[in-house]
């Protein structure tokens, strides 16, 4: 017995000296604090019960857009998980870090959870806010970061424009007037959508926020229902915020197994109740529909179905004189 | 009577009409009869809210106007402008180049100098300074000089500072020998500097290591260079021989971060260099000068530089408060042979030594960069800038072999065998960047041998004065 536990011991003190660290460095977009903080916590978890080796992962949140523009200009990011495909092209192209291809190398086109943008209003609707048709109208002030930086924020924008187009069969003329007007009634831009919920929430801007949908439960749950309530316009925009290793960055940190693993691991079960439990909305079946209730149903539609895709998206809406440009005015 | 009782009634008639109809048609704010108090404190809580939220949106506006401004400030670049010349950065000050300058507009005027002297201005220095710093730890130097005769390069470096204790300098630069000769052109007391600076080497080419330990305490610098030989006013940007001279100076500050005051400015080291095999006529200085920038001493023709040479200089300073005093000793040791008849080969030790101090009128500390004024010269506040008085006592010996009646090395009877002198003067410092100064030197001579007017025949006197502007 005795010689048993000693061999156990310095099986164990071999194994911690063999033990390695890893470090990764997840550039995320804004709203995610919560859900990788989490997330972070199970992986380590499971890889050191895996391998024996410790990871400790570093997380930088901002603005979607802001945040591929700081990788592209040198934050060493192992991997990135941002709110749209675009901001992920963009590393790839302008910077070379990781590959054209990016997306096919993971489930679903890189996305191991979905998101919507739906309407976070105060706690008895004051103004009545039913659909994005409310949100146009004199005297409402609709609170929204800014699309230039922020992920959210551009989805909520086609979202806006999908739901004009719609009521309007088809006309963009009608519904770039709807959008004009909508962006009339913002009286602030935060450059994320972290920022837009604070300002909302605890600064007191606004009679409603268009919030990622995570964001608005969370802030329910964080400030109480009896403050804030959800509002499920008619449409919204099928949000589906991408995953990605930084090829080049870790394969310099000596990372890139650990880094491929730490996205595969999202797609777990754990992975996906995680991402459940933080208001995601799972690509796993079997936990969508254990979570189901927690999340509204309503009509979508997508940026590939609706817009052609980000790259069209992009450049039509929120390139440099796109239609954001010449229809906002500070 | 009855006429205007029925009119009475008929106005009172009209005017309840009147009031009724009013009553009806009366605009109303949202819906609401503006007589009602209620709804006039609903109209002033909505009116109330609205004003809320407009503040609220001002304050997060000006919120996120500042993290717009903070996020502008790290990229864009950095413009300076002021005494200490032009500086264009980046916002992480990682590149940066700075623009400064150096214009010196002198007048000397000899007494009893048989006119062999030329009294005259002259535009002593005129340089542009172009340094900057990239990739943070780079930093370069370039300084073109346009003054005197001659148009030349005279500094043209690269310091790559690992670390402040390590540093590896190359380029053309000042060689580490001698403290005055080091001292910023600007910053020196006297429109010259003095005959020990004779013996020093003026610009070189070389490599150099060089750091400031202990927080200042002491610094070092060694370093191979071409080889230069004692002062000469005009510098080379190639070598004439194969041989290269190594330099090297310590200097040391040891009460700088002590609490006595009084010591605290106290500094001494030693500088010195080595060639091993220095020869040519280039290797030979092309004359010692005097304050007024006249030859006392040449070489004779067909003597050469031939063997060794090296140079040692040990060097402090003092300053505390008003008070400056610097002085230094050098030798100058150096092989040289004659190509022409008599043949023959001698190792000369020529020496000079020199002490000059200074106190500043107006109370102002002074230091080895100089004097900044504690109030900037406006005589519309009564204002007058920072005064200086100054004085120099210095001495250059040749060596007497180089006047051997066997064997001579030096041009004779024109050449002296020493000189001797003591200057006095006023530096009035306008402000950092302009300064004017006025002394007076007188020479003596000893050794001269010559019968005809040279300059060694009689004692020199010039009076200096200067328009300096620096930034």
């Amino acid at each position: 017995m005795k010689t048993m536990l000693t061999i156990l011991l310095a099986s164990l003190l071999i194994a911690a000296a063999g033990a390695k660290e890893v470090k990764l460095l997840n550039v995320s977009y804004d709203p995610t604090r919560e859900l990788y903080q989490e997330y972070n916590a199970a992986f380590a978890k499971y890889w050191k019960a895996k391998t024996g080796d410790d990871v400790v992962v570093s997380q930088s949140h901002g603005g979607s857009g802001k945040q591929a523009l700081s990788v592209i200009n040198g934050l060493e990011a192992d991997v990135v998980t941002l709110a749209l495909a675009y901001d992920i092209d963009a590393i790839s192209e302008k910077a070379n870090l990781l590959p054209a291809g990016w997306q096919k190398r993971l489930p679903d086109n890189s996305t191991p959870y979905t998101s919507t943008i739906v309407f976070l209003v105060h706690k008895g609707n004051p103004k009545h806010i039913r659909d994005w048709d409310d949100l146009v109208k004199p005297g409402v002030s609709v609170v929204t970061p800014n699309p230039k930086t922020s992920g959210g924020a551009r989805w909520a924008f086609l979202a806006a424009w999908a739901y004009a187009l719609e009521k309007n069969g088809n006309r963009e003329a009608k519904a770039r007037d709807f959008v004009s007007r909508l962006y009339k009634n913002v009286p602030v831009l935060d450059t994320g959508a972290r920022g837009s919920t604070i300002t909302f929430v605890q600064h007191g801007v606004g009679d409603v926020l268009l919030a990622w949908e995570n964001e608005a439960h969370l802030a329910i749950k964080e400030f109480g229902a009896d403050k804030f309530e959800i509002v499920t316009p008619s449409l919204s925009i099928l949000a589906e915020p991408p995953v990605a290793i930084v090829d080049k960055n870790a394969k310099r940190h000596g990372s890139l197994a650990v880094a491929r693993a730490y996205l595969e691991y999202l797609y777990s079960d754990e992975g996906q109740e995680i991402a459940a439990k933080n208001f995601y909305r799972p690509r796993n079946e079997k936990i969508a529909a254990k979570y189901a209730s927690q999340f509204a149903q309503l009509k979508f539609v997508t940026v590939d179905g609706k817009f052609g895709g980000w790259q069209k998206a992009q450049k039509k809406f929120f390139s440099d004189d796109g239609i954001f440009d010449q229809i906002y005015q500070p | 009577m009855k006429k205007k009782c029925e009119n009475t009634k008929f106005r009172r008639w009209l005017i309840a009409i009147f009031l009724g109809m009013s009553s009806i048609f009366a605009p109303s704010t949202m819906g609401v009869p503006v007589t009602n108090l209620d709804a006039e404190i609903e109209i002033l809580k909505q009116q109330m809210q609205d004003l809320d939220q407009k503040v609220r949106i001002l304050e997060q506006q000006r919120e996120l106007d500042k993290e717009g401004a903070a996020a502008t400030a790290k990229t864009q670049p950095v413009v300076k402008l002021g005494s200490s010349g032009f500086t264009l950065s980046s916002a992480d000050t990682n590149f940066a180049i700075n623009l400064h300058g150096l214009v010196q507009l002198d007048s000397r005027t000899f007494f009893a100098d048989h006119n062999l002297a030329n009294s005259g201005f002259l535009l002593r220095r005129a340089r542009p300074i172009i340094s900057g710093t990239v990739f943070r730890d780079f930093d370069f130097n370039f300084t073109p000089d346009f003054g005197g005769s001659t148009v030349q390069i005279l500094d043209a470096y690269v310091n790559y500072h690992f670390d402040p204790e390590l540093q590896l300098e190359a380029g053309k630069f000042k060689p580490p020998i001698g403290l005055e000769a080091l001292q910023s052109d600007a910053a020196c007391s006297f429109n010259e500097r003095s005959l020990v600076t004779d013996l020093m080497p003026n610009r070189d080419l070389g490599v150099e290591l060089h750091g400031d330990l202990f927080g200042g305490i002491a610094s070092y610098a060694a370093g191979i260079f071409n080889g230069a030989p004692d002062y000469n006013g005009t510098t080379v940007n190639s070598d004439s021989d194969n041989d290269k001279a190594f330099a090297g100076r310590v200097f040391l500050q040891p009460l700088k971060t002590s609490d006595v005051n009084a010591l605290q400015g106290l500094g001494f080291g030693v500088g010195g260099s080595y060639e091993a095999d220095h020869d040519g006529t280039s290797g030979l200085t092309p004359g010692y000068t005097t304050d007024g920038q006249q030859k006392f001493f040449t070489y004779a023709g067909g003597v050469v530089a031939n063997g060794t040479h090296w140079r040692i200089s040990p060097q402090g300073y003092y300053y505390y408060g008003p008070l400056g005093i610097l002085g230094e000793y050098v030798v100058s040791d150096q092989e040289v042979s004659r190509t022409t008849a008599p043949l023959g080969s001698a190792n000369l030790q020529n020496t000079a030594w020199g002490i000059s101090a200074g106190w500043v009128l107006t109370g102002e500390d002074v230091s080895y960069t100089g004097v900044t004024p504690r109030h900037p010269f406006d005589p519309w506040t009564g204002h007058w800038g920072a005064w200086q008085v100054v004085g120099r006592y210095e001495e250059l010996n040749v060596d007497d072999k180089a006047f051997s009646a066997s064997l001579p090395f030096a041009v004779s009877p024109a050449s002296a065998s020493s000189a001797h002198a003591w200057s006095v003067g006023l530096n009035w410092y306008l402000n950092k960047n302009v300064r004017l100064n006025a002394s007076f030197s007188h020479t003596v001579f000893s050794g001269y041998t010559g019968a005809a007017p040279a300059v060694p025949a009689q004692a020199e006197n010039v009076l200096f004065t200067r328009i300096q502007l620096s930034f």
